[in-house]
């Protein structure tokens, strides 16, 4: 089996000239967790999910602080909303490179990437380079433990 | 001797434009630099494996390594988050008052620990502390690199242009006490001074939680006391024999690595963890840099330009000490002070040698060596920590913001030091 059997064939992409406000959008619309950044093949560029969305309102000096269990209430920073002329900014400010598998690509090294890489989604991509597809890591583990019935 | 005189300066310059240029790390540029002068030195018969040992200050190495040892056992005891917490409360998050109470608490750490270390720890927390009351952390951690640079300069043990000064002029700790804390405390009440006039604005913002921080339980923040306990209970330990340690004819890296010694032994932390936290790089740029300066010594650079520094030795040593501050500082703003001072070393033991009285000029150049980091965001590794930081926050500190404040803060700093140093120097 391959990771094109269990994928998502339905992907929502945002082009390279959409702005934040526009990708936190269609995130919050369709209840999705990553977007893909696509040029005008249809070829993806980038990747942004809701963990770089939320870096503006949760900047990442708290990875820096070994614990942050003794911070019991997050005072201002509950309330800090990015400015306007942040969201208005282009996603190519905020994506990340993207990481895709083939579409022939078997199940277990795309799950294997995605642990390495600490990703949720992976996107899959035709010979072509275009994007068909996104797969989850419930959707890559459960078509393989579909398989264990069959054992 | 013209030959091994050049080559050694050759490789030895050489090597210090590369670390300038930041073209190659600073250390792998070192390693080479010591490893070519020991191999020419050989060839030429002017240097030998046996020297450049001999020419490795292992007092200063076993100090920074002593305390970088007993730091690395107090980090991840939440000691310093527990510090900062406590100045967060105790500021009742107003900004000036906790703009004050952190420089004081970075200052003082700074005073005791390398000051690049202090900034380490301070910085993120500040930051932590910053965000939950709602204001921009940016006056903050420039205060606390620029302070640091300042507080650091006041020991023996504060600045490892410090430690290298106080091996080579036969220093001790109290002598850092009497001669350079009275004027790093004035210039350190300066340079608070003028922080405060220049943030002014971002200092006067009303804060939009206050609240928050007031839950803060500075004892949360302590993940092992008793650790914290026993480091703190070493620690003051070798504070007091640091006073001592001149009168017991002990150098003060015996009393680190001893302090150090007894931590380990008492606290037994996993190796591997508190190794990771030791700064080995730094410790191998300043053993190779000693073997490099070792090379350039044994091939009578020194001997050959007696003649100059005959002549030099004419000028009154207190407008010799005011210009070397200046001239030591305006080259700290733009290159690592390290290299700087290990460099000038040499020049003033050869100043001393024809003749000069060199004390006035030991001070001069920790002085310049330690307030001239603050005038550019390369100056000082601080300096460059806090601006890495700040480029996680809502507010990075960009040049033109470090030009306009951390220069004032340089430009400050050597005026108030020159003034005291002439008036306190002049009887020299």
């Amino acid at each position: 089996m391959n990771v094109s059997s269990c994928m998502k064939k339905h992907v929502v992409s945002v082009p390279v000239t959409a702005t934040i406000r526009e990708a936190a959008a269609i995130i919050v619309s369709k209840h999705i967790g990553l977007l893909p950044v696509v040029d005008k093949d249809d070829k993806p560029v980038g990747e942004i999910g809701i963990r770089d969305l939320l870096t503006l309102e949760l900047p990442d000096f708290v990875s820096l602080i070994a614990d942050v269990d003794f911070v019991h209430d997050f005072g201002a920073v509950e309330t800090t909303r990015p400015s306007a002329r942040t969201l208005d900014k282009s996603v190519k400010s905020l994506m990340k490179p993207v990481i895709s598998v083939d579409e022939d690509c078997g199940l277990l090294r795309a799950y294997a990437l995605m642990l390495q890489h600490n990703l949720h989604d992976m996107l899959v991509v035709s010979k072509e380079g275009k994007l068909i597809g996104v797969a989850s890591r419930v959707d890559i583990g459960v078509a393989v433990l579909l398989a264990w019935g069959k054992v | 001797m013209i030959l091994p005189a050049v080559l050694s300066c050759t490789i030895f310059f050489g090597s210090l434009i590369i670390i300038f240029s930041e073209k190659l790390h600073r250390s792998i540029t070192a390693i080479a630099g010591g490893a070519l002068m020991v191999v020419v030195g050989r060839l030429l018969n002017f240097y030998s494996e046996e020297a450049a040992l001999e020419a490795v200050d292992f007092n200063t190495l076993g100090l920074l390594l002593g305390m970088m040892l007993l730091v690395a056992m107090l980090e991840p005891t939440g000691f310093f988050q527990y510090l900062a917490v406590l100045a967060a409360r105790a500021s009742k998050g107003k900004p000036v008052r906790l703009f004050i109470l952190l420089s004081v608490v970075t200052t003082v750490l700074a005073m005791f620990l390398d000051n690049v270390t202090t900034v380490v720890i301070i910085a993120p927390v500040t930051l932590l502390i910053c965000e939950i009351i709602g204001i921009s952390p940016l006056p903050f951690l420039m205060s606390e690199a620029l302070l640091s640079n300042t507080g650091g300069v006041a020991t023996l043990i504060g600045d490892p242009p410090n430690v290298l000064i106080g091996s080579a002029a036969g220093f001790s700790f109290n002598d850092f006490l009497i001669h350079s804390l009275p004027i790093v405390l004035v210039t350190w009440a300066g340079a608070l001074f003028l922080l405060l006039r220049l943030f002014k604005k971002d200092l006067s913002k009303r804060p939009r939680s206050v609240k928050a921080v007031m839950r803060l339980n500075p004892a949360e923040t302590l993940n092992e006391p008793l650790v914290a306990r026993r480091v703190l209970i070493v620690l003051a330990g070798a504070v007091l024999f640091f006073f001592v340690h001149h009168a017991l004819h002990v150098s003060p890296s015996l009393v680190a690595l001893s302090a150090a010694a007894v931590a380990l032994v008492w606290i037994r932390p996993n190796l591997d963890d508190l190794f990771k936290r030791i700064e080995w790089s730094v410790l191998i740029f300043f053993a190779s840099l000693f073997v490099m300066v070792g090379g350039v010594e044994s091939a009578g650079v020194l001997e050959s330009i007696v003649g100059l520094f005959e002549r030099v030795s004419h000028v009154p040593p207190l407008l010799f000490g005011v210009g070397l501050i200046w001239i030591v500082a305006a080259l700290s703003a733009v290159v690592d002070n390290v290299p700087i001072t290990i460099a000038l070393i040499p020049v003033i033991r050869g100043l001393g040698i024809s003749g000069m009285d060199v004390d006035p000029l030991w001070w001069a150049l920790a002085f310049g060596a330690g307030f001239g980091g603050s005038g550019t965001i390369i100056g000082a590794t601080a300096n460059i920590i806090v601006v890495t930081l700040s480029e996680k926050t809502r507010h990075p500190i960009t040049s033109k913001i470090w030009n306009k404040r951390g220069l004032p803060v340089m430009l400050a700093t050597c005026s108030i030091a020159s003034i005291l140093y002439a008036i306190l120097y002049s009887t020299f």
